[in-house]
């Protein structure tokens, strides 16, 4: 964790925190209205936080030539980073998440999907963003390259969700299903999408930072 | 001044040559595209843009805008901590230098080369547009708005993104940001308070309504002004030219004022 | 130029207080400074340069007060400073970098600066290296720019810090030579943890030791220091604890040690000629022979 870095520690639980925060602020309140913020801190504040996490675990390691000399793989010490910060982030989502159903917010949302599959609202985009941030970071060796494209796909699907969920394809791959929406029938194929196409990133991620000279010079500064 | 040129051209030339600077919005413009419904390709599409070409060029401002913006914060978060992190900034500060000319001139060097791709992105979409509609007075309209709009809400974002990662990680900064600019652009009013169509609008709610008369690429929005019920809207007075004024003054003030809160954080530590 | 210091202290946040109550004259020409790390030799030098703000005291550069703003321009004006954690821009070619640093510095007129700049280049031997990026720069050549911009305003008064770290052999004993060379009239302070490159330039030199002086003189005083107290011990045996080991080298009876000690750390031990690292050691281990050198009051040479 102390490796993963502050961010890490700090976002998931600060994002879910500003998320109830603007639930309790909401001017004329209703039951939908509320769940729907509340859940929705779930599905779009904590994968940000932890997607943003990752993205900050390939570069600007100041031992990275001691963990590219040691017998442990670099790219599996990245890898232990990475589910540290998603275990954190797990660790913050679920008490959260076992809140909201033992107070019965979790049912007054129409689209909650339960309460076990229904743990994919913020698992699966989760996966999906943070696999990307990770992926993004092997390509960029930097952080704040891979921060920026990450906040701006989350950006997109937030400001467009409409255009992003156009085509199947698209629907497919949108984070936030479960609180802005999709086609009905949809959920469970686009959850498993985005768990799928968050492994295949883990694995070109794994690829990349496998060449262990492309991470020896300095990133792009 | 010479100090300020100096840090001006060189960090204008170290941002702009960093191949992530370009990437990222070129990544993020083709993503824009694949979706659909953008402007991006409505612009193209006779049947789908506005028939009013300040309304379509003004629409893409505000669209690349809010989305561009992002990247460009998050691109410029390092920039003020990285002299320290590669340990030039002593040699920096033990030359007569006034740090203060430093900092503007790095301010308005990273600031430029981030919004170069911006610009190159925006003003190239308003020139096919121009050219597909054979209506050259779009790119008078694209200049404006890249004066009233872009410039403006770009600086703000850029005093907050070298500023803010003295006191925080830049990952976090990150993530509060894009917070940021979902709930103080895009959240309506009436859900939470907010600063979305207020004075303090980095999208520039004010010169929208009042300089260019935008109401949404479909003319049905409001950009600025009282929303009923709604808290803050004491920050909402309907909006007039003199008021778009206002609002950008406001946003420079406060860009300036982040800009000396961090600089005078930063001669504090090192000293 | 004459750096006068008196009275100077420096605590960091959290109290720890880097410099003590330090009083200490530095005449024109080379001025060794030694110390262990931790000793405040960094915080000495960063003050100096006008990057660091004293907690108390008072410290004047020729005639310039470094304790207001016109007096630390005026000095950063006549200063050239090596680091001792000295960074690059990385996407800067070399010239490009000393460019930059030559117009932070003030200097102005184009051509002047890039004659300049082009000088330095060939100083520090790397003008067929000017182009390229300082990313691909080796640790002795980025040392080698950093050499450069110190040098870049022809500096009255030049203070480095750890500066043939990372330097080969040859370029060690070029860039002392340079800096004798350049000495002459200016001043130039030296910290270095290389005793030797401190004999071979310097003729006076101060010992810090947790943010005090415990020694000023000349580098001969400095030796002596450790007259009757270097020791020659050869032994099969467990080195022997008593002093300070300076060196170890295999022996056909087993280990030949030097070791600075206040008396013999061995029956049979050799009484050997001290040298300057010999003299540094007794010091710094507070076993110099004090009573025959003390370290000089302020502006007074010893």
């Amino acid at each position: 964790m102390r490796r993963a870095g502050w961010a890490a520690f700090l976002g998931p639980p600060l994002a879910l925190a500003l998320g109830i925060t603007a639930a309790l602020a909401n001017p004329q309140p209703t039951d939908l209205t509320t769940a729907r913020i509340l859940l929705g801190a779930l599905e779009m504040a904590i994968p940000l936080a932890a997607a943003v996490a990752c993205s900050s675990l390939v570069g600007r390691d100041p031992a990275r030539e001691l963990q590219l000399a040691s017998p442990t793989p670099y790219r599996v010490t990245l890898l232990r980073r990475m589910i540290v910060t998603l275990g954190w982030t797990a660790a913050v989502a679920v008490p959260a998440a076992v809140v909201l159903i033992a107070t019965g917010w979790w049912a007054r949302w129409p689209e909650n999907h339960g309460a076990f599959a229904g743990q994919l609202t913020w698992l699966a985009p989760t996966v999906g963003l943070s696999s990307l941030a990770f992926a993004a970071g092997a390509v960029f060796r930097s952080p704040g390259a891979a921060g920026a494209l990450v906040t701006s796909v989350w950006a997109i699907q937030q400001f467009f969700a409409g255009s992003a969920q156009a085509n199947r394809p698209g629907r497919l791959l949108y984070l936030f299903a479960t609180t802005r929406g999709t086609t009905p029938g949809d959920w469970t194929a686009n959850r498993l999408t985005l768990l799928g196409a968050g492994a295949a990133l883990i694995v070109v991620a794994l690829v990349l930072l496998g060449r262990s000279e492309r991470l020896i010079g300095e990133e792009d500064e | 001044m010479t100090a300020f040129v100096a840090s001006l051209r060189y960090e204008f030339r170290m941002q702009v040559r960093k191949r992530t600077v370009w990437i990222v919005p070129a990544l993020t413009l083709v993503l824009f595209v694949l979706i659909g419904g953008s402007l991006l390709r409505d612009l193209f599409d006779p049947a789908e843009r506005p028939v009013d070409p300040r309304t379509a060029v003004v629409g893409l401002a505000v669209q690349l805008n809010a989305l561009l913006s992002i990247g460009f914060g998050c691109l410029l978060a390092d920039r003020l901590i990285r002299d320290d992190r590669l340990r030039v900034a002593s040699i920096l500060d033990a030359t007569p230098a006034s740090p203060r000319a430093r900092l503007l001139g790095k301010y308005v060097g990273v600031a430029a080369a981030t919004a170069i791709p911006v610009s190159v992105a925006y003003f190239g979409f308003a020139a096919a547009y121009a050219v597909d509609t054979g209506e050259p007075r779009a790119l008078g309209w694209a200049l404006a708005a890249f004066g009233a709009l872009f410039i403006p809400g770009l600086l703000f974002v850029a005093a907050f993104a070298l500023a803010a990662p003295l006191v925080m990680p830049a990952p976090l900064f990150r993530v509060l940001f894009v917070g940021y600019w979902l709930w103080g652009n895009v959240v309506s009013p009436d859900m939470m308070p907010t600063l979305a169509r207020t004075l303090v609008h980095p999208l520039g709610g004010y010169p929208l309504a009042a300089f260019f008369d935008f109401h949404g690429i479909d003319g049905q929005d409001t950009w600025a002004g009282p929303i009923p019920g709604a808290t803050l809207n004491a920050l909402r007075p309907d909006p007039t030219p003199a008021l778009a004024w206002l609002s950008i003054v406001l946003l420079l003030i406060i860009a300036a004022a982040v800009l000396a809160g961090g600089h005078a954080l930063r001669t504090r530590r090192i000293r | 130029m004459r750096i006068e210091i008196s009275g100077l202290t420096k605590t960091y946040r959290g109290g720890v207080a880097a410099i003590d109550d330090l009083d200490l004259a530095v005449p024109t020409g080379m001025f060794g400074l030694l110390g262990a790390n931790g000793a405040g030799k960094t915080t000495l030098m960063r003050i100096l340069a006008g990057i660091v703000r004293p907690t108390s005291g008072r410290v004047t550069v020729g005639e310039h007060d470094l304790g207001t703003g016109a007096g630390r321009t005026a000095v950063q004006r006549d200063l050239g400073y090596l680091p001792q954690d000295l960074g690059v821009y990385p996407d800067l070619t070399a010239r490009q970098f000393l460019d930059y640093v030559a117009l932070l510095k003030g200097m102005d007129d184009r051509t002047v600066r890039r004659r300049r700049v082009g000088e330095l280049l060939e100083v520090v031997a790397l003008t067929e290296h000017a182009d390229r990026r300082l990313r691909g720069f080796s640790g002795g050549m980025r040392q080698r720019v950093g050499i450069a911009q110190a040098l870049l305003a022809d500096p009255q008064l030049l203070i480095v810090d750890e500066p043939t770290a990372g330097l080969d052999p040859e370029e060690r004993i070029r860039f002392r030579t340079l800096l004798s060379q350049f000495a002459g009239r200016r001043t130039v302070l030296l910290s270095t943890h290389i005793v030797d490159d401190i004999g071979q330039t310097c003729q006076e030199v101060a010992v810090l030791a947790k943010g005090r002086l415990i020694f000023r003189g000349t580098v001969e005083e400095l030796t002596r220091r450790a007259e009757g107290q270097v020791w020659s011990v050869v032994t099969d045996g467990p080195a022997p604890t008593e002093g300070t080991v300076v060196s170890a080298l295999p022996h056909d009876d087993g280990m030949r040690y030097r070791i600075v000690a206040p008396s013999a750390p061995r029956p049979g031990a050799r009484l050997l000629e001290p040298g300057l690292e010999d003299g540094y050691l007794a010091v710094a281990a507070g076993r110099g022979n004090a009573s025959r050198h003390p370290a000089a009051p302020p502006g007074r040479r010893p």
